[in-house]
């Protein structure tokens, strides 16, 4: 079934790509500044030959496609690269950060989910759950400014530095100083993307736990005298666990997406970075490459999360589901 | 009041008088309604709130009204089509207490073909006989040169398009209450000016975004099978882009426009409100009412409009609600990377990002209120959601 859905990442990419006015060659041509008509439409027709661009569109697309199963998403017209190694260079940073990132998510959110369902109704539940939905408000932006603002600038306190992943001397220290530096850049962006995907999984956690505490096997455990301990963690927050392996699936696009405001607030040469600078100048192989790439890796953690669930619940089966 | 209570009685309650009943339960769904409400009001009027025009001006011992001479066609399109639909509201509570709820359907669509026609003859009208002009007149200066009289200004007597270089960069004082920005113009008067942009693309996106998903939601879920088969493969595909990234991938071929934005968000995130209507819908169909409906050989627009539709109206307002906050959202994030509106057009998000300069130098107001701004309008919209949610479902908190 990936398949064909792969396919149709790659259908949509193209036809936004062709449905849009203009094309590529023209952009070019009308930047030069050529005043000669005759000159400039043969010079378009060669371009657009030289391209194959003049050929039906669905020749285009297969054209595409088969350069794209081969990885080649054809030049950058700013970085003068092709657009691959780009993404190569820029791909582990973004999932070095989102991965950190989603760390601190479930480290943060397990627990107050947990929390939140066992003292259900209380105090303590009530103020989470507004805060939760606080959180979940707050603009990204607004948030990752106002931290720059105060916390990495000359305003109010420089603790942290203001863009970039490393210092400029970093190829000078030792591996432990360089991690130390590394995560000290990362520090706020981790920070950022990790409130929204936090608060949202939080929520996720509380209304499995919540569901699975009223089911008969709870009622039967605390029958048997267990403690009030091994029912929640030995029983309930397993069982609850397994929906939530869906749940980080879903979270996959948020990060991606955050990403990219994130990583052009604190310079972080990511992918969002990279689709931010291609969007901005106009460099439609990259656009085209990054939004195409977004999509399949997403397909793959989808496909991943599917997995899992089949191995963390044994109850499900892919037979008689397709 | 006896013969009102006699009406009810007979009549019994209603799905949307049973949802206002548990809305209005709880005071944070009424706070945040009457909030929104203001917010829309402000929108609303927010040239006669915020104008360099004043509002009356007496010069030579004649007044004149400039403010409201220099409105755009625009602007009084918009308090028009504002008008209609607040009267429309008040009509609507009217049918309750005076119509039996087996006609309210019908005399409320005959209600929205009138205002709808009333607003589509009269905006051309509008724009025909309401001439667009521009005047340079400085009042200000006139006032400042003892030419006029007197003067009512607006309480933020700033236009949106303000250049002032001498006032560039102000934090808050007494006569600029939000400081200005890098060309001078007042941040109060664009926020206000603000609302309009963020209000309008969520209200549009969200609009299209819900009849897209309606359609085709309808659709697969009406007729399963293959048809739902490859719809719901299409529909993960668009899925499977994330959103964001989609947007701007959208953005990066088609011309910025404000127009293009609202359509572009709204054309993108349709996939969440298609899934629900198609659940919903394969729900419905096994249901007796339904079958009864088919058997009758009722069109197959009376049986997708009359008889499913209303049953899955709770969950497509709540995600209309959410999908209303989130293309706020989109477009805030969008003006803040700089692929929105252009910069005279006044909009939070691109507001926002003007707060740390390229220097280094960070201007806090400029990023504090607009952010604020954004931040509760979403808020706003998420408690609606939460509280429209809840009234719909009663069981459902219950049970959790």
């Amino acid at each position: 079934m990936i398949v064909p859905t792969l396919l149709g990442i790659t259908v949509i990419v193209f036809a936004i790509s062709r449905i849009a006015p203009g094309d590529p060659v023209s952009s070019h041509i009308s930047s030069r500044g050529e005043f000669d008509v005759k000159k400039t439409i043969d010079v378009r027709k060669e371009r657009l030959k030289l391209y194959g661009l003049d050929k039906p569109i669905h020749i285009q697309y297969v054209n595409w496609l088969w350069r794209v199963t081969r990885l080649d998403f054809g030049q950058s017209v700013k970085h003068n690269r092709p657009v691959i190694k780009l993404i190569a260079d820029r791909l582990p940073i973004t999932l070095t950060l989102n991965l950190i990132a989603l760390v601190f998510i479930y480290a943060i959110s397990l627990p107050t989910g947990v929390l939140a369902a066992v003292k259900h109704g209380r105090f303590f539940d009530r103020a989470i759950s507004v805060f939760f939905l606080v959180l979940w408000s707050l603009p990204i932006m607004w948030v990752g400014q106002m931290l720059i603002g105060y916390f990495a600038g000359p305003a109010f306190k420089s603790w942290f530095p203001p863009a970039g992943i490393s210092s400029i001397y970093a190829d000078r220290l030792s591996f432990f100083q360089w991690l130390f530096d590394r995560l000290w850049h990362l520090a706020l962006p981790v920070v950022c993307l990790t409130y929204t995907g936090f608060a949202y999984l939080s929520k996720q956690v509380r209304a499995e736990m919540l569901e699975n505490l009223s089911m008969d096997y709870v009622r039967t455990a605390r029958a048997k005298g267990l403690p009030e301990s091994a029912v929640i963690f030995r029983h309930v927050f397993r069982n609850s666990l397994v929906p939530v392996i869906t749940i980080t699936a879903s979270l996959f696009p948020a990060v991606f997406a955050g990403s990219v405001i994130v990583e052009k607030i604190f310079s972080i040469p990511g992918m969002g970075l990279l689709m931010f600078e291609a969007v901005a100048n106009r460099d439609y192989n990259v656009v085209m490459a990054l939004a195409t790439i977004a999509g399949i890796l997403n397909m793959i953690a989808l496909l991943l999360a599917d997995i899992a669930y089949a191995l963390a619940d044994p109850r499900v089966t892919f037979e008689g589901n397709t | 009041m006896g013969k009102q209570k006699e009406k009810k009685a007979i009549w019994g309650t209603t799905l949307g008088e049973f949802v206002q009943q548990q809305f209005v339960k709880r005071p944070i769904n009424m706070v945040s309604l009457v909030c929104m409400a203001l917010l829309a009001l402000m929108a609303v009027i927010a040239p006669v709130l915020a104008n360099n025009k004043p509002l009356m001006i007496r010069i030579e011992g004649k007044l004149h009204f400039p403010l409201f001479q220099n409105l755009s066609p625009a602007d009084y399109c918009i308090f028009l089509a504002a008008t209609v639909g607040f009267l429309l509201l008040l009509l609507i509570r009217r049918n309750h207490s005076n119509l039996e709820p087996s006609v309210r359907g019908a005399v409320l669509f005959r209600q929205l073909c009138l205002s709808c026609t009333i607003i589509l003859i009269g905006s051309p009208l509008i724009f025909i006989f309401v001439p667009r002009r521009l005047e340079a007149a400085d009042y200000k200066a006139m006032i400042a040169e003892n030419k006029a009289d007197y003067a009512v200004f607006a309480p933020i007597p700033y236009g949106y398009d303000r250049t002032d270089l001498m006032s560039r960069n102000l934090s808050p004082c007494r006569t600029h209450w939000l400081g200005t920005d890098d060309v001078g113009a007042d941040v109060l008067c664009r926020l206000i000016h603000g609302s309009r942009t963020s209000l309008s693309v969520g209200l549009v996106a969200a609009g299209i975004s819900t009849l897209i998903g309606i359609a085709l939601g309808s659709i697969f879920g009406y007729f399963g099978g293959k048809v739902d088969f490859i719809g719901m493969r299409i529909v993960e595909m668009v899925m499977a882009i994330p959103t964001f990234f989609l947007i701007i991938t959208f953005v990066a071929f088609f011309p910025r426009s404000l127009l293009s934005i609202i359509v572009i968000i709204g054309i993108t995130t349709w996939t969440g409100t298609a899934r629900l209507v198609r659940a919903e819908f394969l729900k419905l169909r096994k249901q007796d009412f339904i079958q009864a409906a088919v058997s009758l050989a009722l069109p197959l627009r009376s049986t997708i409009f009359k008889h499913m539709l209303p049953n899955c109206i709770g969950p497509i307002l709540v995600n209309a609600a959410f999908g209303f906050a989130g293309a706020i959202f989109a477009e805030a994030a969008l003006s803040f990377l700089g692929f929105g509106v252009a910069p005279p057009t006044p909009s939070w998000g691109q507001m926002l990002s003007s707060g740390v300069t390229t220097t280094g130098r960070f201007l806090w107001w400029l990023t504090l209120f607009p952010g604020l701004a954004i931040f509760l309008t979403v808020m706003l919209c998420n408690l609606i959601g939460e509280g429209l949610r809840d009234a719909f479902d009663p069981r459902l908190k219950n049970a959790i």
